[in-house]
C-alpha cells in the first residue's frame, strides 16, 4: 500500500506542479491588480536589483553612440551649425515676446485676483531602459522613492507630456508612457477649449475620446492638459491631431494625434513632485490634519500659514 | 545550484539587452523577444519543475519592467514552456527551418494569449491594439525565429563549457533526453 501511493505520488507530481506553479501565477496577477503591499516590496526589490544592469547598458551604449556621433559622423556639421544658430536667433525673439506675454497675463491674473500658480517642484532624471514588451509602452528611470518621486506623479519633457509613474522602487520608477493602450489624461483642444480624454493607441500615437461632435477639431490643432485631474499641471503641450473621425452617428468624435515628444527616443525627463493649488487642496481634504489657528488683528481666527 | 543560477543570470542579461540594446537600435517593430528564445531553449532541456519556475520568475521580471498593469507574463510565460515541453518530443530541433518554426510559432501563439487577456481583463473594447498583430507581432515573430538559430547555438556552448554534461539542467527522476 505505501509502495503503491509513493508510486502514484512520483507519477502525479509533476502534473500537480504545473497546476499549482500555473495557480500560483494568477494569484499574483489578483494581488498585483489589487496592488496589496507585499508585491509591491517583491516588485521594489527585483527592480532594485535588476534596474543597475540596465543603468550599466545604457551607459556603455551612450558612450560608444557618442563616440561615433562626435568624432566620427562629422559630415555637414558646418551646415547644420549655420542652421541651428538661425533657428535660436529666431527662438529667442519669439521667447522675448511670450515673456512680455506673461508678464501682462500674470498683472492681469493679480488684477482679477485669481491665485498665482506655484511652479511646482521637479526631479531630472535619465531613461536608462525602455518596456521589453511591443504591446506596452513604459520606460524606466533612474529616481525613486527616495528621491521624492511616487506613483501617479507626471512626468514631462520640455517638449511636452511623458507619461506619469506606474511603479516604484528605492532608486529606480517605471513611467507609463501617453501612447500605453492604459493611459488616459484629461485634455483640452487649445484653439477651440473643448475638453476631451487623451488615450494611448498602442503605437506612437494617441487618440482623442469623448470628444463632443458639436466642437470644432481640424487636423493640425494642438491638445494640451486640462489640469482637471491633478497629477498633470494645466497646459502643458500633450500633442498634434492629424486625423479626425467623426463617424457616421454617435454623441462623440474621435480624433488621432500624434504625441509632441518622441516617445522612442527619450533620455532625459522631468518628474513633477511638487502639486497645484488644485491637487493640494485635494489632498489636505483627505488628510484632515489640525491646524493651529493665529490671531490676526482685529480679532479675526485665520488657519497658520504653512 | 550552478545550474539554476547561470540560466538566471542569462535570462537577467537577456533582458538588460532586450530593453537597452534592441531597444536603441532602429528596429522598433522587428525587436526580437531574446528572453523567449531562452525560455523555449529551456523548454528543450530542463526538467520541468526547475524550469518551470525559471520561467516563471523570467515572466515575473518581465511584468516588472513593463507597462503591463496585470502581470501577464508571469502567466504566459510558463504556460509557453510547458506547452513547448509537451510538444518537444515530436519536433525534430536540429535544423534551422525547425529552430525558426518552433519559435515563431510559439512567439505567436504568446502574442495572442496575451491579446485574449487583455481583451478579457479589460473592461472597454480594445480593438485598436488588433492591427498590432500585423504591425507588431508577425514581424517581431518572424525576426525572433531568424535570430534562434544562433542564439540557441549560443547558449549551448556556454553549457558545454560550464557543464559538465551537455545537457543544462539536472536530470530529474522519470525524465529523459
Amino acid at each position: 500500500m505505501r509502495i503503491r501511493s509513493l508510486f502514484l505520488f512520483r507519477r502525479y507530481t509533476i502534473p500537480a506542479f504545473i497546476i499549482i506553479l500555473l495557480l500560483s501565477t494568477l494569484i499574483v496577477m489578483s494581488l498585483r491588480v489589487k496592488q496589496r503591499k507585499g508585491v509591491d516590496f517583491f516588485d521594489a526589490l527585483l527592480m532594485e536589483f535588476c534596474a543597475p544592469f540596465q543603468k550599466v547598458s545604457t551607459f556603455v551604449i551612450k558612450s560608444i553612440r557618442g563616440v561615433f556621433q562626435e568624432y566620427l559622423f562629422l559630415v555637414h556639421l558646418q551646415k547644420e551649425n549655420v542652421m541651428l544658430k538661425q533657428r535660436i536667433a529666431e527662438l529667442q525673439k519669439e521667447n522675448h515676446q511670450m515673456k512680455e506675454m506673461a508678464l501682462a497675463n500674470e498683472r492681469l491674473q493679480k488684477l482679477l485676483q485669481f491665485r498665482e500658480k506655484i511652479s511646482p517642484s521637479m526631479v531630472a532624471a535619465e531613461v536608462i531602459g525602455q518596456d521589453p514588451s511591443s504591446w506596452f509602452k513604459s520606460v524606466t528611470i533612474n529616481k525613486g522613492e527616495k528621491d521624492g518621486v511616487r506613483k501617479g506623479m507626471a512626468v514631462i519633457s520640455s517638449e511636452g507630456v511623458i507619461g506619469q509613474i506606474l511603479k516604484t522602487a528605492p532608486h529606480y520608477s517605471t513611467v507609463l508612457l501617453i501612447t500605453d493602450y492604459n493611459s488616459a489624461i484629461d485634455s483640452v483642444i487649445q484653439r477651440t477649449r473643448a475638453k476631451a480624454i487623451m488615450e494611448g493607441k498602442g503605437e506612437n500615437r494617441c487618440q482623442l475620446k469623448y470628444l463632443l461632435r458639436t466642437e470644432e477639431v481640424i487636423v493640425g490643432d494642438i491638445v494640451v492638459t486640462s489640469g482637471l485631474s491633478g497629477n498633470f499641471p494645466k497646459g502643458l503641450m500633450v500633442g498634434e491631431v492629424r486625423k479626425v473621425d467623426k463617424k457616421g452617428h454617435g454623441v462623440f468624435q474621435y480624433a488621432e494625434l500624434v504625441p509632441s515628444v518622441d516617445l522612442t527616443k527619450l533620455e532625459e525627463v522631468l518628474v513633477i513632485t511638487g502639486s497645484s493649488p488644485l491637487q493640494e487642496g485635494k489632498e489636505k481634504k483627505g488628510k484632515k490634519t489640525p491646524v493651529n489657528p493665529v490671531r490676526r488683528k482685529g480679532g479675526a481666527l485665520t488657519p497658520h500659514p504653512q | 545550484m550552478r545550474r539554476i543560477v547561470v540560466p538566471l543570470l542569462l535570462g537577467i542579461i537577456f533582458l538588460t539587452l532586450q530593453t537597452t540594446l534592441l531597444t536603441s537600435l532602429p528596429i522598433q517593430r522587428i525587436r526580437p523577444d531574446i528572453v523567449l528564445i531562452l525560455i523555449l531553449y529551456l523548454s528543450l532541456f530542463y526538467p520541468p519543475i526547475s524550469g518551470g519556475i525559471l520561467a516563471l520568475f523570467m515572466g515575473f521580471l518581465m511584468d516588472l519592467f513593463s507597462g503591463n498593469v496585470f502581470g501577464l507574463y508571469t502567466l504566459s510565460r510558463p504556460l509557453i514552456f510547458y506547452v513547448a515541453q509537451f510538444f518537444k518530443g515530436g519536433i525534430y530541433l536540429e535544423s534551422f527551418t525547425s529552430q525558426f518554426l518552433f519559435v515563431f510559432i510559439f512567439d505567436l501563439v504568446e502574442g495572442l494569449l496575451i491579446l485574449l487577456f487583455l481583451n478579457a481583463l479589460n473592461p472597454g473594447p480594445i480593438g485598436h491594439l488588433y492591427p498590432l498583430l500585423f504591425t507588431f507581432l508577425l514581424p517581431q515573430s518572424f525576426f525572433t525565429g531568424l535570430i534562434t538559430p544562433t542564439l540557441f547555438f549560443l547558449i549551448r556552448k556556454v553549457s558545454f563549457s560550464l557543464f559538465s554534461h551537455h545537457e543544462m539542467g539536472v536530470m530529474e527522476r522519470g525524465d529523459r533526453l
